[in-house]
């Protein structure tokens, strides 16, 4: 076990941005596939528009990543968070399937850049530390976007389901915030 | 550089935010038209927001430069696509709504097809003058509401078409006609109830009344004594005006308990300084105790007591009859994407009431329906509209089901409807032809004799459908 002290402010921060992205994003999730079934007529349209996500996704976290070395895992990261933050305010204002489709391909792209937060936490612990923090912080981020997807059904039959999209947005935009005191930094052991 | 880059981003933020919020409370569903509870939708050609005659004129020119149709639209609350149609131009009559005329001595006015109810009452307030007959609520259109043929809550008036003394027509060739009684009485009783395919109403002569002072007064009854007791009490009493029943749709008094509200005359003077019209109050309240009867039996019990409650407070309260006449709707807003509120309403002889009410009973339970809300008012014996609903005097009974909106799930209240339509025609009743398109072809013929010769005078004075709706497409032969 590695005493507490030994993590930097830096590292504590990345990994509460990194919780509460998850529950931004936690809380939309669910919400967005039944969205996304509700604007494309049928399951087709639904398919290719889940699936548009997935193929970029999976293509540029690859590119991501290995450009992350070059240019710096906290801008990415940050790219990632806010883009997706004004992806989520898009949703409630597009009303056909090509539009889906644009924003699909986009979240996916931001999705990925995302993804550098992996390495970021990695260069900035020691290979002892890692699994116990990640886990400690991510446990939190978690708990809190299970009970926030059961109060945002309740919200989303008494308002709409536009509302959920603004809260996430929020909650995203947010946690890029938090990344501000964050330095990036390398802890070569 | 670092602080103005994260300060640059909160500003960014907020604009996209606020420009995201903005666009999404003006969006109005583009070139997708439906109806407000989006039960039906359609794709179709384009929406003209009309403002004046020429821009009617223009959108029926190019219908038919373009061989297209054209459907007309108001505040669009009729659930059977009767304001659009498949790949038509759809006229959006809501922003022509001048108020042209009011001649205070003769109580008549004269308004564009587009104004609603709201904005007559707001005009005609100062001058102690009223509405004869409208719905329930003020937020329909006049066009609309002359397309529909409405009734209201007054015992004394009649149908709509009772108050209409004459409007102006624009028909398929361009010509715009005067219509009334005596004038090209042909399409009177046609383009009143005959849902928007005659013709675009540009505006009418309405019929006013003046101004009174109510008291309002509410009596708890039994599903059982509710007949007779309207009969004894309230159906010739010159003294009670406006009148609305509510029947209980709580399991723990499902369709037993009702009240009935009466708003009666009193020899008080209005109020001198004649107050401005209220707004609707607690909004917010009301749509979350709507909602929760929407969701839950247990919320359904608790509407219903503070109803009771509430509406028994109201006893004694002294309102003029354009107060009375503004009752709250904005409440029954309602954006799920999984469900939609489902209204229908059926008319049934007074004498057949009880009966009918246990039959519906059975049935909803039968079909498990999410039943809400129902209210009924009384509707005399109207016969001049060719589509007419009131063959005989009858209770109107509204219902409002909350129901999902899958295929699967429409099609079964579709069929739970066509036994809800054979119960009211087993009682010598009929059905409302504003809502769903659920009710088969013969039960459209058993409740309105005359549709055949309705839609044999369409093809005649219309031979091309230039007007065209999905009411008409579903059920003209």
């Amino acid at each position: 076990m590695t005493p507490k002290t030994l993590i930097s402010p830096s590292v504590k921060w990345m990994i509460l941005s990194l919780s509460t992205m998850t529950f931004g994003a936690g809380f939309v999730f669910p919400f967005y596939l039944i969205f996304i079934k509700e604007m494309s007529g049928n399951f087709t349209e639904f398919g290719i528009a889940f699936g548009l996500f997935t193929l970029f996704f999976t293509y540029l976290n690859r590119l991501f990543n290995s450009s992350s070395e070059r240019y710096g895992r906290k801008a990415f990261l940050l790219a990632g968070t806010w883009g997706t933050a004004f992806l989520f305010l898009l949703f409630p204002i597009v009303s056909s399937v090509w539009q889906i489709y644009v924003l699909q391909i986009a979240l996916g792209t931001f999705g990925a850049m995302q993804k550098t937060s992996k390495a970021f936490i990695a260069d900035m612990t020691e290979g002892n530390q890692r699994g116990e923090l990640i886990g400690r912080y991510h446990f939190g981020g978690s708990l809190f976007s299970g009970a926030a997807v059961i109060v945002g059904g309740v919200l989303i039959d008494f308002f709409t389901l536009d509302l959920i999209f603004y809260l996430g947005s929020f909650v995203v935009f947010f946690s890029g915030l938090m990344l501000i005191p964050v330095k990036e930094s390398r802890v070569t052991s | 550089m670092r602080k103005r880059f994260w300060v640059g981003g909160i500003l960014l933020y907020s604009a996209a935010l606020t420009a995201s919020v903005l666009i999404w409370l003006s969006a109005s569903e583009p070139l997708i038209a439906s109806d407000v509870n989006r039960l039906m939708s359609g794709r179709v050609h384009g929406i003209v927001s009309v403002k004046t005659t020429a821009d009617i004129a223009a959108a029926l020119d190019k219908a038919k430069k373009k061989n297209l149709k054209i459907a007309i639209s108001g505040a669009r609350h009729s659930q059977g696509g009767h304001s659009f149609y498949d790949g038509a131009i759809i006229l959006d009559m809501t922003k022509y709504n001048q108020i042209l005329q009011l001649d205070p001595v003769n109580k008549i006015i004269r308004v564009q097809s587009g104004a609603t109810w709201g904005d007559i009452q707001e005009h005609i307030h100062p001058h102690g003058l009223s509405i004869r007959v409208m719905q329930s609520s003020n937020i329909f259109t006049i066009g609309g509401s002359i397309s529909a043929n409405v009734h209201g809550r007054d015992l004394h008036e009649g149908l709509l078409i009772d108050t209409i003394e004459s409007f102006r027509l624009m028909i398929s060739d361009g010509r715009i006609i005067q219509v009334s009684r005596t004038e090209n009485a042909e399409w009177f009783p046609l383009v009143i109830g005959g849902y928007g395919l005659f013709g675009v109403v540009l505006d009418a002569d309405i019929r006013l009344t003046d101004d009174q002072t109510y008291v309002e007064r509410t009596i708890p009854l039994s599903v059982e004594q509710f007949p007779d007791y309207f009969i004894e009490h309230v159906k010739d009493n010159p003294d009670v005006r406006l009148t609305v029943a509510r029947l209980s749709t709580a399991p723990s008094s499902f369709l037993q308990e009702m009240y009935l509200m009466n708003y009666e005359k009193t020899a008080l003077p209005l109020p001198t300084n004649s107050p401005a019209l209220e707004e609707e109050r607690a909004v917010e309240l009301t749509k979350f105790l709507f909602n929760l009867s929407r969701k839950f039996d247990w919320g359904k019990n608790v509407t219903w007591s503070l109803q009771k409650r509430l509406f028994a407070s109201e006893t004694g309260t002294i309102v003029s009859r354009n107060i009375a006449m503004r009752p709250e709707i904005q409440f029954l807003e309602y954006r799920d994407v999984q469900r939609t509120d489902i209204l229908q309403e059926y008319f049934v002889p007074l004498d057949r009431f009880v009966p009918f009410v246990v039959g519906l009973g059975e049935l909803v339970l039968e079909n498990r329906l999410n039943l809400v809300n129902i209210t009924v008012r009384y509707v005399p014996k109207n016969e001049e509209a060719l589509l007419s609903y009131a063959r005989e005097e009858s209770f109107a009974i509204v219902l409002l089901f909350n129901h999902k909106r899958s295929p699967r799930e429409i099609s079964h209240i579709e069929r739970a409807t066509q036994e809800m339509v054979d119960l009211a025609l087993q009682h010598g009743g009929t059905y409302y032809l504003t809502y769903q398109l659920f009710p088969t072809d013969a039960q459209l013929n058993a409740a309105y004799p005359k549709a055949i010769s309705f839609f044999v005078l369409k093809k005649k004075l219309d031979p091309d459908l230039l007007f065209m709706n999905e009411f008409y497409a579903r059920y003209a032969r």
